[in-house]
């Protein structure tokens, strides 16, 4: 179990604030990286320079280079411990891998999700037109349905963090709540949670701290409902990374397609009104528009990936292609960046790549579509069922009555660094 | 910066309380069990404050403090202790949130949770003396110390007294034990405590400060001429916009600029006075320490009357003459600019025209008349010993009765024997409670700065010893509660606070008294008679420098404890040779190191 021992602000007092102030800005106005992310494909070698690469193919190079570009970046920012996401390849990393791919297949998505987002749109049309937080309220149920059989039958145990309650867990919603937001703030780290304020990382290695307790305590219950029978070590830590990874990550991807949508009228109404013309129960069941939202989900987390900016570890010295006539040199110890959203961008491998085109034929680059997931061997292992559990959750918003960011009442998005905490929205 | 010190002590103050004067040894095993397995809380104390006079409810108020490591939001604390498992805090405040429930729904924690939040209080004022360390961190270095002293043991009769091939050789030992892995990086500091632990890096903030506003001013004060170079010449609009642009840059430039030339001149002058004067000169010295001893002298003797007499008459208008001074000389520009020939027909033939020889000549003669008058009471002193004698005879010390320590007070300290002393005290704010929380607030301040800052190796000023000093304003403004946890005894402890850090103990208290309170329960201890704090003399003397006043001033006003927690149960002297241990064994080999290492072992 990894312990959370804290160090102390080493930047001058104000400093930290600044830079991860300057962070989340950038995250949250992808505009701004975009046009940073133009400027260095044009001039890549002043990116090589900086260890930052921003072109198509210099952004697929490094992921495929697992050895010489290494994930263990991630592990500084991992305050529940280790798991696949920041390991290097090794007998650790493929078991565990395994695991999550049985433990994937155990998924009924998008049956559940749909089932999920059902219920929880007649339970917002039963509300007329009082307004609704899109996170809270919608998403993160939507998301929590689906995922359920993750941790199978001990998934109420997992809730209430005990064996003795675990039928709690399974009822009681304000504990499935509390749950959800613990793993949410263990999740916000991973954007670049070690350049965070000191008190967003206490916050998040207490919750972490709590979401390992937690697991702890129901660690036989995981492993029997698993059916596996690794150490309870090896389990706890499949079960904290399935935990604080599936769920927060692709809650936030959907309020980020949702604002996406928003803010472009023109095709939100043409989805609406299929929507509406296709009319329910037929929009779940018809295969043409589940397919069109599909489309429109990938094409929207195009411009707003929830990892607009990646980093990779350089365990030793290397050189990374650019784009440049010279490649760049790559120090041992160091790491590199990749601006994802300018390789999603790059007009060289995407055509029309500014235009917002849900039936881009991708062509030989269809695995470039899927660059907000990864790319190659170290790709999101769950990239399909996220992409159709936010498909179901798309559908769903769409069968309500037309929708708009709730203004007025103060801020529609509160953010908390670079997480979306709620976005309230309201019916028209 | 300051709030990351001030949210690392919290007290819940909440009313109503209807339990007894004890936590059930249930209670207590439950609490000490959360607090330990959260691992973020140094020190946690429950104690009962009396009810506030007036008050609806005149049932006790539990006070919950929790001393914790840094970076919390006591949201986030309070979330992490109300939803643990076991139900502990539950358990303390349940009853007082929602009577009856044994079990608690999320729902019920929730509301728990609110409760908490509107009940706590953050200090207003605080100090740290084992800074930049988790709980963890310091039970696994005091475990390196511990294990270190036993392979030490081992290895003297091979070693002896070679110091160098002893340290190398518990060095070897400590890497090559996997269980320490974790200490091979240096223990973590935080910003004051490393790289901006010079006087440089302090002085960096202010300088860069007045250097950004100058910049602003510049750029302000081009921007319209910018303009004109790049668009032409500008109509009347313009002209008369680039004229008060012009003009209310120039004025404030001319005040900053003022402004600091004055702000240096008074730096130097206290500088000159403090610091090479009383070095220079022997009398100077003696005469500044005799008018500090005389300030602070409790007992109200001739000389100490004639000091504080000679402050008023001589000292205040002269310190308000020079604030006066800087003051005009800082605003001059301004009235220039606002009534120019106001000031040119009417100020300025009234101003004494001198040179700058003249002005130095004055200050010479000025800097050698208050020598000699320091010399001469220095001579009369000297030759007139009768008189000095009798001059400065004290008189008695005006203090009603010895101090009567509450047995519940005695059997708490008697409990903490031998391990970190806690310590509750309770008082009320003098009238006008806004103007004495203000005073507090702002004096709270300053020490809570110069902690962060300044005093970055546990000692507060010259006072050791202290882990979690903390002040806070409660009731609206009306009661002040001080809550400490510390190494040794208290009295050594007050000692520490009367010798080495006066002012800032005078300034944390000074607003305070003590109103004549029942006790919050039968067996807890009340007080029978008003009392007020020493007085002081210019707000920061004399005040605990009135020794045993203060110290019956303290103990009157101090509170027992029902439950205590300290996590690790180390002195910060412990904690901190741990630490450098720590450094040391896994650090370059050098003689600095090599001592560090065998000093640790010894003590």
């Amino acid at each position: 179990m990894k312990l959370s021992t804290y160090e102390p602000d080493a930047l001058p007092p104000g400093a930290r604030s600044l830079s991860y102030g300057v962070f989340c800005w950038l995250n949250r106005h992808v505009t701004v990286l975009r046009a940073l992310g133009a400027l260095l494909r044009r001039w890549p070698a002043i990116g090589g320079r900086f260890g930052l690469v921003a072109r198509a193919s210099a952004v697929k190079d490094v992921l495929m280079r697992t050895r010489s570009f290494s994930n263990t970046a991630h592990a500084a920012n991992m305050v529940s411990g280790d798991y696949l996401i920041g390991m290097d390849p090794g007998p650790t990393y493929s078991a565990d891998r395994d695991l999550v791919h049985a433990r994937l297949a155990a998924l009924d998505v998008p049956a559940d999700s749909d089932v999920e987002a059902q219920r929880r749109i007649k339970a917002l049309r039963g509300r007329g037109a009082a307004g609704f937080d899109l996170i809270d309220e919608y998403l993160m149920w939507v998301v929590f349905r689906a995922m359920r059989p993750l941790f199978g039958a001990a998934t109420g145990a997992v809730v209430a963090g005990s064996v003795t309650d675990a039928s709690k867990g399974d009822v009681d919603e304000d504990l499935q709540r509390q749950y959800m937001l613990e793993i949410r703030y263990v999740a916000g780290q991973l954007l670049a949670g070690s350049l965070a304020t000191l008190d967003l990382r206490r916050r998040a290695e207490a919750c972490g701290d709590a979401l390992q307790a937690r697991i702890d305590r129901v660690t036989g219950t995981i492993g029997a409902a698993w059916g596996v029978k690794s150490s309870s070590a090896d389990i706890e830590r499949n079960a904290v990374g399935l935990a604080w990874i599936s769920h927060p990550v692709t809650v936030q991807s959907g309020a980020l397609v949702v604002q996406e949508l928003l803010g472009r009228q023109k095709v939100y109404d043409e989805l609406w009104s299929l929507a509406d013309k296709l009319g329910e129960p037929a929009v779940w069941a018809d295969p043409e528009f589940r397919k069109i939202v599909r489309n429109h989900v990938l094409e929207l987390m195009r411009f707003r990936p929830i990892f607009p900016l990646l980093a990779r570890d350089v365990p030793r010295d290397t050189e990374m292609t650019t784009g440049a006539r010279q490649n760049a040199g790559c120090p041992g110890g160091g790491k590199v960046s990749l601006l994802s959203i300018a390789a999603l961008f790059d007009s060289r491998v995407v055509p029309q790549s500014g235009r917002y085109c849900p039936d881009r034929d991708w062509g030989n680059e269809d695995a470039l579509r899927y660059l907000m997931f990864g790319y190659g061997y170290r790709q999101c292992p769950a990239r399909d069922y996220a992409v159709e559990i936010l498909t179901s959750a798309l559908i769903g918003l769409l069968t309500l009555p037309r929708l708009q960011l709730a203004r007025g009442e103060g801020k529609a998005i509160a953010y908390d660094g670079p997480l979306m905490l709620c976005m309230r929205m309201r019916t028209t | 910066m300051l709030e990351i010190v001030r949210q690392q002590m919290i007290c819940i103050v909440a009313p109503g309380w209807t339990g007894g004067a004890e936590v059930s040894k249930q209670l207590h095993d439950a609490l000490d069990a959360l607090l330990d397995d959260v691992a973020m809380v140094h020190f946690a104390s429950i104690g009962l404050l009396p009810a506030l006079a007036g008050a609806p409810n005149q049932q006790p108020v539990l006070v919950l403090e929790l001393a914790v490591e840094e970076g919390f939001r006591p949201y986030d604390l309070l979330y992490r202790l109300v939803y643990h498992h076991d139900g502990a805090m539950w358990a303390l405040f349940g009853s007082m949130v929602a009577p009856g429930v044994a079990v608690p729904t999320a729902k019920d924690k929730q509301q728990l949770l609110s409760q908490l939040m509107s009940w706590h209080s953050i200090a207003d004022g605080g100090f740290v003396g084992a800074r930049d360390r988790s709980v963890r961190q310091i039970k696994m270095e005091s475990d390196l110390l511990e294990q270190t002293r036993i392979e030490a043991r081992k290895l003297k009769p091979k070693y002896g007294n070679d110091r160098t091939a002893f340290a190398l050789a518990l060095a070897r030992w400590a890497y090559t034990n996997p269980r320490f892995g974790w200490a091979a990086t240096p223990a973590p500091r935080s910003y004051w405590r490393g790289k901006g632990a010079s006087i440089g890096a302090k002085l960096a903030y202010p300088v860069a400060a007045i250097v950004l506003w100058f910049v602003v001013l510049g750029i302000v004060w081009t921007l319209p001429r910018a303009y004109n170079w790049f668009f032409g010449e500008p109509g009347h609009v313009g002209r008369a916009i680039e004229d008060a642009v012009t003009k209310t840059s120039e004025c404030l430039l001319t005040i900053s600029w003022h402004g600091l030339l004055a702000f240096a001149v008074i730096a130097f002058l206290v500088w000159l006075f403090l610091v090479p004067l009383p070095a220079q000169f022997v009398s100077w010295r003696r005469w500044l320490n005799s008018v500090q001893q005389e300030l602070d002298r409790p007992t109200d003797t001739l000389s100490s009357l004639a000091t504080y007499a000679g402050g008023w008459i001589i000292g205040v208008p002269l310190l308000l003459a020079i604030a006066a001074c800087a003051i005009a000389y800082t605003f001059a520009p301004l009235a220039y600019a606002l009534a120019p020939d106001y000031m040119h027909t009417v100020i300025e033939p009234k101003l004494p025209k001198l040179t700058g020889l003249q002005i130095t000549g004055i200050a010479v003669v000025a800097i050698a008349a208050v020598l000699g008058i320091g010399t001469l009471f220095y001579w009369l002193n000297r030759y007139f010993t009768g008189l000095s004698k009798k001059f400065f005879h004290p008189l008695e010390e005006d203090v009603p009765r010895a101090q009567q320590i509450h047995p519940s007070v005695e059997r708490c300290e008697a409990d903490l024997v031998g391990g970190t002393q806690h310590m509750f005290s309770l008082t009320e704010l003098r009238g006008p409670q806004w103007w004495s929380a203000w005073c507090i607030r702002q004096a709270l301040r300053i020490v809570t700065f110069a902690g962060r800052v300044f005093f970055t190796q546990g000692w507060l000023g010259n006072a050791p010893g202290i882990h979690f000093g903390h002040w806070h304003i409660i009731d609206n403004g009306r009661r002040f509660l001080f809550c400490s946890n510390y190494d040794g005894n208290f009295g050594g402890y007050l000692d520490d606070f009367i010798n080495g850090a006066a002012v800032g103990t005078t300034l944390a208290w000074r607003w305070t008294e003590l109103h004549p309170r029942a006790p919050a329960l039968e067996g807890q201890p009340g007080i029978a008679k008003a009392r007020s704090f020493p007085p002081t003399r210019f707000v920061i003397f004399r005040g605990v420098k009135c020794e045993l006043r203060f110290k019956s001033y303290a103990r009157d006003s101090m509170l027992p404890h029902l439950y205590r927690f300290d996590a690790c149960n180390r002195t910060v002297d412990q904690i901190n040779l741990a630490t450098g241990l720590r450094d040391a064994l896994f650090g370059e080999r050098n003689e600095k190191n090599d001592d560090l290492i065998m000093r640790a072992i010894e003590t």
